[in-house]
């Protein structure tokens, strides 16, 4: 009996402690943001979306054997011997780009934003954007094609 | 303990039983282990478990590994008590019907760990309590971590795979 | 009038219910309101991990690694890093070492909160969760500062740390410990002393230390019954015997010893400890090289065994090494698999609103038991 009032006692303690608590912590700033309306800014490091800018990509395929999952899909041509050679960009390491770059896809379905791709890069040529919104209506749009003299956005399905 | 002693102690109780004390090779730095007959499996982890020198009360792993010519269960045991380790190995030469006995009568968290290797090599744990597939559907064909595994084309009419 | 006919009924609890913290489906053999028998069927969130690390080089590994235990990423790459490391041979850097002990325990604050808050939540209090996950976002903010993902973050590599500390987040880190400590009693208050909650864990889901040692459970599901062992204090690792910290054990202080309060309490003294750890560790580290210097990680031939002290337990990696650059075999022993193959014998006689206070106080990731 005694230990009965004694808990009823013990639980109306509790519950108004807690409450004098929540009315604390109500008047402190708050901690969320109206997201689509206001948006956080993102830290540098960010790893979002994939982006290889082809015009300093030299066709190594490092990118493609590095990816666990298997996602980045290139196919590079060798350059015929009367062909120039002509070097990326200087702040990449003008280096030589023996390769066309047909085809440069990225299958972002399957990425799993690891960036062990982008490391391998010796160009640099391969990064990560801030962006981060990626919802489509269709899935052949999260295919995207980076590859030279193509627009780089989503592929057009094959109908 | 080390593992020498541990060794010693089981060769002289169980002699034939014991294989050989495999240390890392050279330049390697993996842990040794202990090769045991799988057909007395189960007289020697009672031992492991209730030699008041050895009291390997803690059980932290099983698991099965497939080599070409053999499947290992391979255990991995702590004692609470005396701070020692230990890895024992029991080879499984016949792949097509490998048996071994269960030892979740003696440590309770056995149970799962069997059942997973059981869904995953098709190693049968005899006198097993509850050995059913624990991972995979009941009704799956085949044991995925065997190096020479194939999934099969369709599950209830579901393709499997990409 | 005879005697009414009794049977026994089966329900099935999950896959798709909140308090399975993931997708767990439990069978319950329920007479009235008593739960004879819960069996848990397993496998829903099974990926395949060991099968796919056969067939990637070590490092691609990695972000499997992550999404095994997905509320504490950090532990888990530990883990692995180190089961490669002990294979190759490698000696870490200093500054590396200290930079894996503050993310290893930011991380394990955070999923600690996670574990408080969603705790609360089954038991029927919503106001702990909201404040758990507002602190767990800063932990979040500090390591997408650091990483660039929230979650998942393949931030810790074979042979060290992918990048060094951005410059600024030492003092966002002091910031956080500063914050956070209060926030701890806050929940205390609210959650932890409250007489309903004691009420519904205490003398609830008892589990023996027996019982724990022979289903193998670790971590703060073996010291809510009274064990006092820690990987961090019993087999150091890393830098871990240079710092200075508790291991908080159930104690019985509301009911029975291995209750689900001292679980429940465990954890939430397990979070002063780390911040504690989290101080020492920014003030002690050095400067230096983040990576050891090697060449493409392939380890010679053999086997080895590494467990470290995840916030729900021992994690093991065991791995086989044949010589070349792709494992042979790849192990996950994970504390969640055998927490959850102990709930059938302590959900027994229980009734069946008390088997959602067990799940939650085993905290248990359903990612981790199906990998």
């Amino acid at each position: 009996m005694k230990a009965y009032f004694l808990n009823l006692y013990r639980g109306f303690r509790s519950i108004i402690k807690g409450m004098i608590l929540t009315l604390i912590v109500a008047f402190r700033p708050k901690a969320t943001i109206q997201y689509p309306f206001v948006k956080r800014e993102l830290p540098a490091r960010t790893r979002g979306r994939l982006f290889c800018n082809i015009d300093d990509c030299i066709g190594c395929k490092l990118c493609a054997v590095a990816c666990p999952v298997d996602c980045i899909y290139i196919t590079a041509n060798k350059r015929g011997p009367e062909e120039a050679i002509p070097l990326t960009s200087a702040e990449s390491g003008a280096k030589q780009k023996k390769f066309h770059l047909p085809q440069f896809d990225i299958d972002f379905t399957l990425c799993c934003w690891c960036g062990l791709c982008t490391v391998v890069c010796p160009t640099n040529c391969l990064y990560m954007t801030k962006e981060y919104e990626f919802s489509v209506g269709n899935q052949q749009d999260l295919i995207w094609q980076f590859g030279e003299g193509q627009k780089p956005g989503p592929k057009q399905s094959i109908k | 303990m080390d593992n020498k002693t541990i060794y010693e102690k089981l060769k002289q109780k169980f002699q034939d039983a014991i294989g050989a004390l495999k240390e890392p090779p050279a330049g390697s730095h993996g842990d040794p282990f202990i090769e045991v007959s799988a057909e007395k499996i189960h007289s020697i982890l009672k031992f492991l478990k209730e030699e008041p020198e050895l009291l390997f009360d803690n059980l932290l792993c099983i698991s099965g590994v497939d080599y070409p010519d053999r499947l290992e269960v391979v255990y991995h045991f702590h004692s609470y008590t005396h701070l020692h380790k230990v890895v024992l190995k029991a080879l499984l030469t016949d792949k097509t019907k490998p048996e071994i006995d269960t030892v979740s009568d003696l440590w309770k968290g056995a149970n799962w760990l069997e059942r997973e290797i059981y869904d995953l090599f098709g190693i049968t744990f005899k006198n097993h309590p509850d050995l059913r597939r624990i991972l995979l559907p009941d009704d799956w064909e085949g044991y995925p971590l065997r190096k020479d595994y194939k999934h099969q084309d369709y599950w209830h009419g579901i393709k499997v795979g990409m | 009038m005879g005697a009414l006919k009794t049977q026994e009924l089966t329900i099935n609890m999950g896959p798709q219910h909140p308090s399975t913290h993931g997708v767990l489906r439990i069978e319950l053999v329920t007479d009235g309101e008593i739960c004879v028998k819960a069996i848990p069927h397993i496998g829903y969130l099974h990926r395949c991990f060991e099968k796919h690390a056969e067939n990637i080089d070590y490092m691609g590994v990695m972000p499997f690694v992550d999404r095994m235990d997905y509320v504490a990423s950090m532990n888990n790459d530990i883990a692995y890093a180190m089961a490669v490391e002990k294979l190759l041979g490698v000696e870490i850097p200093k500054r590396a070492e200290y930079i894996r002990v503050i993310m290893a325990e930011l991380n394990r604050i955070a999923s600690h909160l996670l574990a408080v808050g969603t705790y609360g939540l089954d038991i029927g209090t919503f106001t702990p969760f909201m404040w758990a996950f507002r602190d767990r976002e800063k932990i979040l903010d500090i390591f997408e500062m650091a990483s660039g993902a929230r979650l998942l973050y393949n931030y810790l590599w074979i042979g060290g740390v992918w990048m060094d500390l951005t410059p600024g987040i030492e003092e966002k880190i002091k910031e956080f410990c500063d914050y956070f400590s209060p926030c701890i009693d806050e929940l205390d208050t609210i959650l932890s002393y409250n007489q309903i909650f004691i009420n519904r864990t205490k003398n609830v889901g008892v589990i023996p230390l027996e019982t724990a040692i022979s289903y193998g459970l670790t971590g703060p599901n073996l010291r809510g019954s009274g064990k006092k062992w820690d990987l961090r204090k019993n087999e150091p690792y890393g830098i871990y015997p240079e710092l200075e910290f508790d291991i908080p054990i159930g104690t019985g202080e509301m009911g029975t010893v291995g209750a689900c309060w001292d679980r429940y309490m465990v954890r939430i003294r397990e979070m002063r400890e780390s911040l504690k750890l989290t101080k020492q560790a920014l003030k002690q580290m050095p400067e230096g090289p983040i990576r050891a210097k090697m060449q493409r990680v392939r380890p010679l031939a053999g086997e080895a065994y590494v467990k470290i002290e995840n916030p729900r337990g021992e994690l093991g990696f065991y791995i086989v090494s044949d010589g070349s650059i792709k494992p042979y075999r790849v192990k996950g022993k994970s504390p969640c698999f055998t927490s959850i193959s102990c709930l059938d014998e302590i959900c027994q006689g229980a009734m069946i609103a008390d088997v959602v206070a067990v799940i939650g106080s085993l905290d248990i990731v359903l990612g981790e038991v199906d990998r």
